[in-house]
């Protein structure tokens, strides 16, 4: 309560107002850009904050991370790509609803999911954040571990047609993620002399491959224009009270599953977003529309990244550890003004962790006037006649990856990501299993490995602590409780239980 | 998204963006000068090179700005130096980092292929355990190696941290697991909650925690004991024969013209003097240490033969 009383007056401020507004416009297109992650955007806005005053400079970083979070889905619905990682879940539902001519609406959900999750997340942030930092401290390396095999599971759901295919790709995701150091001795792997890929492949790389480039190649392919999708008309629909309603399921799960990973450093949107929209589906009373369309399957995933967009500002303000990139450059943008997140930092300067709680409030609605302004501009874009829009779209995909480290071996690799993609497309491979593959792998890995130094090689860490147990349990009662059902469904014959990607 | 937020940003950007002042024309040959880090905005390196650029441009008589060049685990921004014309325009931030990260990946330009200057700052690195843990002192902690198993935690698997505790490991003979992290951030919280028995880092990064209470300094992994933290003992008065060096300096394309080095080499005693400077980096406890080009290059080698047995020896590398 105090916390909200002192928070209140910082919201007529206009220079926090002003760098909210700024820095949710940039975190939009940074995020709504494919290729550009959260963390760029946020650290290509870094050095002009150096000049402004403490408060203002926080401020504007953080809602450059709300509007990127957010900025993700519109790409996703749009043109069927993530512009960030944790977007990757709206691309199945957000863009076969564009397909039927629904982009508005689901462009409306993910805004309306969006603004919901972050609005939860704020409270979190204001309210709970001792409670939510002691959690973020239960966790070890083989929780770590645990957590990343439970994020795992959810191939279950993902694969699709084929169990096997699915497997193998996120087999294939798993695989690219061991390029680049060994994260417990520090050697190189599977870098072939490059250096370029000592810092091992940015999944945003491989997804823009994936999902755009074999998407266009796709396209190509077709003989006539949008022959296989119906024109949306340039508005954003919001969902009237019944839709509403129905959404609330998908947001409170993904709420919470939100705030659980967003509080966890290293975990992060992407897991968050694969975890609510594999819950919601499970607890859903229309199971079969998800994959189809489901205005759930965006709502979810949309509500928990953006939940994590405030929580993840947890373990920073309370222990200044940054749980991802993008809360890094965040770090840093208090530690170049001088300020250091902590224990201290509530009491020393409260009036910047109170302009920033303020700052957030105002970048989440600068987050939905802004986003009812610039959609219908993108739906226009994107009914453009095919051959144009592909070719925008192929030189935005290019510019943008290109720009992350300014070198043409991110390029290269994008082009033979959007190669892989269009085989594993021909051969009905789903993409989802090798993002998340992908995302979890170096974080499977290191964490059993330093897990195995830490005991000696002694295995039984595993299950050492209750919620290693609780998590592994968990991994395997999905897996198992998958499995059988599609022995039943394959005993009954019936195959309706499909998510095609 | 669509131009006119593109052009709109734009603007804003542009009205935020600083301006930057030209000084009073000395007799340095170039106008700019760009300091090359690796590190990303906001990290160690940067800001170490940011506060020094503020205090440098007068000093030399010349702009001086920072770039952030990223990838390759630091070897893009080494190459990008060493492809530079050697006429005192581009310099590179040079830390521990670009010696291991040449002799782990023999990237096509390494240190070697630059010429160290200049260095600036030595930063000390602690040794440290949770307050509400068990040990009181390091030898608390040897104690339980030597007894049973120790679980020591380093940032980073190839870094000066990391081998600082491997040679504390070998000189006392106790059994200690080594686990590296992802980071500093990653590490501090398997120090708090207990997991690890100690962690090392930075004085700079632990500031928040230590001034809250939550960790305890054991030792300091440095050769005297660091000003303002004179109750600290240093590792070896606990008997154990170890100090490390994380440098902080400037390396230049080589076959610089002489009366640059003389400039560099005049410019950073004086820097290092100013009191608005100092008022900076002391609360950081960045301990001033210059070396002049001839010394810097003698200790740059020296720290790479060093690492490059560690490395040998852990069977990193052959």
């Amino acid at each position: 309560m105090d916390t909200l009383l002192a928070t209140i007056p910082y919201l007529g401020d206009w220079s926090l107002i002003l760098a909210a507004i700024a820095g949710t416009a940039w975190g939009i297109m940074g995020g709504a850009l494919p290729g550009i992650s959260p963390s760029i955007t946020m650290a290509l806005l870094l050095p002009f904050t150096y000049v402004m005053d403490p408060s203002s400079a926080i401020v504007m970083l953080a809602s450059t991370y709300v509007g990127a979070e957010y900025g993700g889905s519109v790409p996703a619905i749009l043109i069927n790509t993530p512009g960030t990682n944790s977007a990757a879940a709206t691309v199945v539902d957000g863009y076969a609803m564009n397909k039927q001519g629904k982009a508005g609406l689901a462009l409306g959900i993910s805004l309306y999911s969006g603004f919901i999750g972050s609005m939860v997340g704020l409270v979190l942030l204001m309210a709970l954040s001792g409670p939510l930092a002691k959690v973020a401290l239960s966790f070890t390396p083989p929780a770590y571990f645990a957590l990343g095999v439970l994020g795992l599971s959810v191939i279950a759901t993902l694969a699709g047609d084929s169990m096997a295919k699915g497997l193998i790709a996120a087999l294939f995701g798993l695989m690219i993620a061991t390029v680049g150091t060994d994260p417990v001795s520090g050697a190189n792997r599977f870098t072939f002399g490059n250096s370029d890929l000592l810092n091992g492949i940015e999944p945003v790389l491989v997804m823009v491959g994936l999902f755009a480039l074999s998407e266009l190649l796709a396209q190509a392919a077709l003989t006539r224009d949008d022959q296989d999708r119906a024109r949306s008309r340039p508005r954003i629909e919001f969902p009237d009270r019944k839709l509403a309603r129905r959404l609330v399921k998908p947001q409170a799960i993904g709420s919470a599953v939100g705030a659980f990973e967003g509080v966890m450093p290293g975990a992060g949107g992407t897991i968050a977003s694969f975890m609510a929209y594999n819950e919601a589906r499970r607890w859903s009373a229309h199971k079969d529309e998800f994959g189809h369309g489901s205005p759930e399957g965006i709502a979810a995933p949309e509500t928990a990244n953006n939940t994590v967009a405030e929580t993840a500002i947890v373990p920073l303000l309370s222990f200044g550890i940054p749980g991802s990139n993008s809360t890094a450059i965040l770090l840093g943008g208090f530690l170049i003004h001088g300020l250091q997140p902590g224990p201290m930092l509530f009491q020393r300067s409260a009036d910047v962790v109170h302009s920033l709680y303020a700052g957030l409030f105002i970048s989440i609605i600068a987050m939905v006037i802004l986003g009812i302004l610039i959609l219908p501009v993108c739906v226009w874009m994107v009914n453009r006649p095919r051959a144009y829009l592909n070719a925008f779209i192929l030189a935005l995909v290019m510019s943008g990856v290109y720009t992350i480290h300014e070198g043409l071996t991110d390029v290269g690799m994008l082009l033979i990501a959007g190669a892989a993609g269009f085989l594993m497309r021909v051969l009905r491979f789903p993409f989802l299993p090798t993002v998340l593959g992908l995302v979890l792998g170096y974080l499977i890995e290191s964490n059993f490995r330093r897990a195995l130094v830490l005991s000696g090689d002694d295995y039984s860490i595993f299950v050492g602590d209750w919620i290693s147990i609780v998590l592994l349990g968990l991994a395997a009662l999905f897996i198992l409780g998958s499995f059988a059902a599609r022995t039943l469904n394959f005993i009954r014959g019936r195959r309706s239980d499909r998510v095609p990607v | 998204m669509t131009r006119r937020t593109l052009v709109a940003a734009g603007l804003t950007l542009a009205a935020l963006c600083p301006f930057v002042t030209v000084a009073g024309a000395q007799d340095y040959p170039v106008k700019t000068i760009t300091l090359v880090t690796h590190s990303s905005p906001g990290a160690g390196g940067d800001i170490f090179l940011r506060d020094l650029s503020r205090f440098l441009g007068p000093a030399l008589g010349a702009n001086v700005v920072v770039e952030n060049i990223s990838g390759g685990s630091g070897a893009t921004a080494v190459a990008r130096v060493a492809n530079s014309r050697p006429d005192g325009s581009v310099f590179y931030g040079t830390t521990p980092t670009f010696i291991y990260t040449t002799l782990l990946s023999e990237p096509e330009f390494g240190y070697d292929s630059l010429d160290p200057l200049v260095n600036v700052f030595f930063d000390p690195e602690v040794l440290y355990t949770a307050a509400t843990g068990p040990f009181q002192s390091l030898e608390d902690v040897m104690t339980k190696a030597r007894e049973g198993r120790g679980q020591w935690g380093a940032a980073n698997p190839a870094s000066l941290e990391r081998q600082s505790l491997e040679m504390l490991k070998s000189v006392s003979g106790v059994n200690a697991a080594v686990v590296s992290h992802d980071g500093g951030g990653d590490m501090m919280i398997n120090v708090l909650n207990g997991t690890l028995d100690m962690g090392v880092g930075e004085i700079q990064e632990l500031k928040g925690q230590l001034e809250a209470g939550e960790i305890r300094l054991l030792a300091a992994l440095t050769a005297d004991r660091i000003p303002g933290y004179d109750d600290l003992p240093t590792v070896r008065e606990a008997g154990y024969d170890v100090a490390v060096r994380k440098f902080r300096g400037i390396a230049a394309p080589k076959g610089l013209p002489p009366e640059v080095v003389a400039a560099w080499e005049a410019a950073i005693p004086r820097v290092l003097e100013d009191p608005e400077f100092k008022a900076i980096y002391e609360p950081d406890s960045l301990q001033p240490a210059f070396l002049d080009d001839e010394e810097y290059s003698q200790f740059i080698d020296g720290f790479a033969a060093d690492t490059r047995s560690f490395l040998i020896e852990t069977g990193v590398i052959q």
